[in-house]
């Protein structure tokens, strides 16, 4: 019963979304604007209906209900209850609904936000949200329904949830990226009620930027979860995979980087006006094209959900009515008016088409790079390339530099000229002291000096003279550090955010050392100066699984560190995972994963100490910070 | 000039959408690929109603054939099940099954419950054979023609639609 109601709340979620998404033509139709009032209690319940059919889904979930097939081949009765609660998203089908209330929650919060007044681009903003809802509805129901039954021979007993993701990261990873993902679709159609209605200045810019901001806060936060997961759940210790999916999520995430600093362009000085839509549009595209590769199956990667192509060519049609639309609107609905604002080579608008400029065209190459072989092999007869982490680790370096030196030196740029460069040999100075302070810092920690992530580290200095450390020299009273601080703090965050994740990934990729090996029961290994030590093996029994335990012992000077990495056997579907022993402290992970099996007590090890690579996560979760700051600040401001 | 520059982007999306569709025009087929033509893989195992008798590629030997990856813990599978029971019954075609990384218990409980469309099932505990047909995962189906050729495969649930598309023009 609860499923049947759940499938009919989201069917008569599709109906509002259509009369919704339909609206400003009744408008034109009746020559009367009537739909203002009504966009608020619609979009209300809209949301109740959607929350409420997820509920269902959820309650499913909990009572074992395993006449649904979703539930039945997601969930077991010895899955925790926590788990059995993630589970509704865990998959495609319930994660897609998740999705869809997402955006719902989007729309809530834009109409009921100060930037929304009762005219009649909320009400085109109102209308292309809903029929991106409507498209994501009608998806669902077609060709992923999680309501649909499995009568009458229903199984006693479910299959499991993917083991690998019975873990608490992975719970809340998909949620935010998918707040992310979905939030990038308000700006879209923020920019389309732009076109549409002929407002495209200063206020549509001011409205769309913390809505950009808010989705590259969860954006981030997501992206950085799911590296967190895949380092300490895959068993590789690696961070970062190039890996389809990821890039997937990494596209938009750049693009929206992208469009929220173009907006504050158009928003202070009416620049920028036509790139800044394109942004929208394109930001949202980059969202649905990193859906429709991991939705279609076309990839196959830790990720691949599922194998259907008909769910890909949903999507596509999906994404080509949404942008193509888009596109034909911005053909026709562009500011033709030429700016007559005039900047210089040294003025902030020069830096910000700069910083668009790389982050575009490094977005753009990771995505070609990530199709690339697709369409290759498609035109090949199945011939393979493999465009592999070489490609990306080469490519993105040049970018990373340049809007690394960008952003040391953006906050000091003025508005058409920078008169004063006076700030440019003090950081200069001040980056120069820091580096030499870290590279003497890192040469007592590692005993080594490298010369591989001098580049990093410069990167990182620059970026904290440029964004602190000169303020705070240069201003020296409280007061005035104090109104910086308001004016910029969260600017700051995001940009400090990127100094630690740069001089983490250059730290990690240059200090790192790494071993895989056989160890027997009392063996140990000399990794650099760390030895260690296998203790024993001992026997686990998990909920729904069961689990040897490799024991081991690290010395290090004196230091006595214990862990253990378990090889997990998941009993309901025969799946085996590795949880590696992580033990971290500030400066350095010591990772150990146990392998295969050997012979009696002989297994194989990948041991691995990684410096500073938390550090990395630490400079998401500032840069979450920073545009969460950014976004409220503005959104409580209104417009 | 500044028309053609609006224009370009909607132009760069019309070849990254084609390019897009013409791939999954294609995926469609490309799984089938590897046993295609050929014929069905050596094994010697255990059959699943009797664990004294083993099996070997001679064992299927009334063509034409189909041989379906199946399992209790495989949801999809009784999706298919009572398709694969009504084609039992109407079609001249001999139904193998492969019961894949499974308990022979449970397997034959669940054939007593709901009947058995298999003339016999191959018990494929550790997935050996399933490796050499390069099974995915269960539910799975090969179609074996007349002559003992593998003519076609699918992936997923069977239904009548994916019957009559993908497996009957090889058996006329």
């Amino acid at each position: 019963m609860i499923p049947e109601i759940g499938h009919l709340l989201l069917i008569g979620a599709l109906v509002l979304t259509f009369i919704g998404g339909s609206l400003p033509f009744y408008d034109l139709v009746l020559k009367k604007s009537f739909s203002q009032n009504y966009i608020r209690s619609l979009s209300i319940l809209i949301s109740l209906l959607v929350a409420v059919s997820f509920t269902c889904l959820i309650y499913s979930f909990l009572v074992d209900d395993f006449s649904v097939i979703y539930v039945a081949t997601n969930s077991n009765t010895a899955l925790p209850s926590y788990y059995k609660f993630a589970a509704a998203w865990g998959a495609h089908e319930g994660s897609l609904v998740l999705w869809i209330l997402c955006l719902s929650l989007w729309l809530l919060g834009y109409l009921f936000s100060k930037d929304s007044v009762n005219d009649h681009f909320s009400s085109i903003t109102f209308a292309v949200m809903n029929q991106v809802i409507f498209a994501f509805i009608l998806f669902t129901l077609f060709t992923s329904n999680p309501f649909e039954r499995l009568l009458p021979f229903s199984p006693v007993q479910g299959g499991d949830l993917n083991p690998s993701l019975q873990d608490f990261a992975f719970t809340i990873h998909p949620p935010l990226l998918y707040l992310g993902y979905s939030g990038l679709a308000l700006p879209f159609s923020l920019a389309i009620a732009a076109m549409v209605t002929k407002n495209i200045d200063s206020l549509w810019a001011r409205t769309a930027r913390p809505w950009s901001l808010l989705s590259c806060t969860f954006l981030t936060l997501g992206i950085g979860l799911g590296s967190w997961w895949a380092y300490y759940e895959l068993g590789w210790g690696g961070w970062w995979f190039w890996d389809p999916v990821e890039n997937a999520a990494f596209v938009p995430w750049l693009i929206s980087i992208a469009l929220f600093h173009s907006l504050i362009a158009t928003e202070k000085r009416g620049v920028f006006k036509n790139w800044s839509l394109l942004l929208s549009i394109l930001s949202f595209a980059a969202s649905l094209l990193g859906t429709f590769l991991v939705r279609s199956g076309v990839l196959t990667s830790v990720h691949a959900f599922a194998l259907d192509p008909e769910r890909g060519l949903f999507i596509l049609w999906i994404f080509s009515y949404f942008i193509f639309g888009a596109l034909f609107i911005y053909i026709f609905n562009n500011t033709k008016t030429q700016v007559e604002s005039t900047y210089s080579l040294r003025s902030i608008e020069f830096g910000f088409l700069l910083n668009n400029l790389l982050l575009v065209v490094l977005a753009i190459s990771i995505m070609f790079g990530t199709i690339f072989p697709l369409l290759y092999e498609a035109y090949t007869n199945g011939k393979q390339v493999s465009v592999g982490p070489p490609y990306f680790n080469f490519l993105i370096l040049p970018f990373a530099i340049g809007l690394g030196l960008l952003q040391g030196i953006g906050l000091f740029l003025g508005w058409s000229d920078t008169k004063d460069f006076k700030f440019f040999p003090r950081i200069i100075i001040e980056a120069l002291t820091i580096l030499i302070v870290i590279n003497i810092l890192l040469y007592f920690l590692f005993g080594s000096f490298n010369t591989g992530s001098l580049i990093a580290c410069f990167i990182f200095a620059w970026i904290v003279s440029g964004n602190l450390l000169d303020v705070f020299i240069k201003k020296r009273t409280f007061n005035k550090i104090k109104s910086f601080l308001n004016f910029r703090l969260g600017a700051v965050f995001a940009h400090l955010g990127i100094a630690f994740l740069v001089l983490g990934v250059g730290v990690v990729s240059t200090y790192s050392s790494e071993k895989e090996l056989i160890l027997s029961v009392g063996d140990s290994y000399d990794l650099d100066s760390y030895v260690f030590e296998f203790e024993e093996m001992t026997f686990k029994q998990g909920p729904n699984y069961i689990a040897d335990v490799a024991n081991l012992k690290i010395k290090e000077d004196g230091r006595l560190i214990k862990l253990s990495s378990e090889k997990r056997n998941y009993l309901s579907t025969n799946q085996v995972t590795t949880e590696a022993g992580i033990v971290a402290d500030l400066f350095k992970d010591y990772y150990v994963a146990v392998g295969e099996n050997i012979q009696g007590d002989t297994w194989s090890f990948r041991l691995q100490v990684k410096p500073f690579v938390r550090w990395i996560w630490f400079g998401a979760l500032l840069v979450a910070i920073g545009t969460l700051i950014s976004s409220i600040k503005h959104l409580r401001k209104g417009i | 000039m500044r028309k053609l520059i609006h224009i370009a982007p909607l132009l760069m999306f019309v070849v990254l959408v084609l390019a897009l569709f013409s791939f999954l025009q294609r995926d469609v087929d490309q799984l089938n690929s590897v046993l295609i033509d050929k014929n069905f893989p050596q094994f010697s195992l255990t059959k699943l109603e009797n664990e004294d008798v083993v099996l070997t590629k001679n064992d299927i030997s009334d063509f034409p054939a189909i041989v379906n990856v199946w399992a209790t813990w495989c949801i999809t599978c009784r999706v298919e099940h009572p398709f694969l029971l009504k084609l039992k019954e109407k079609s001249e075609v001999q139904i193998y099954g492969l019961n894949y990384k499974d308990d022979r218990q449970k397997a034959l409980s669940l054939l007593a419950r709901e009947g058995n469309p298999f003339k016999f099932s191959i018990y494929d505990k550790d997935g050996l054979l399933a490796i050499d047909l390069g099974v995915y995962g269960a539910p799975e189906t090969f179609l074996i023609n007349a002559d003992g050729i593998i003519k076609a495969r699918h992936v997923g649930a069977l239904t009548p639609d994916i019957w009559d598309q993908k497996f009957l023009i090889h058996l006329q």
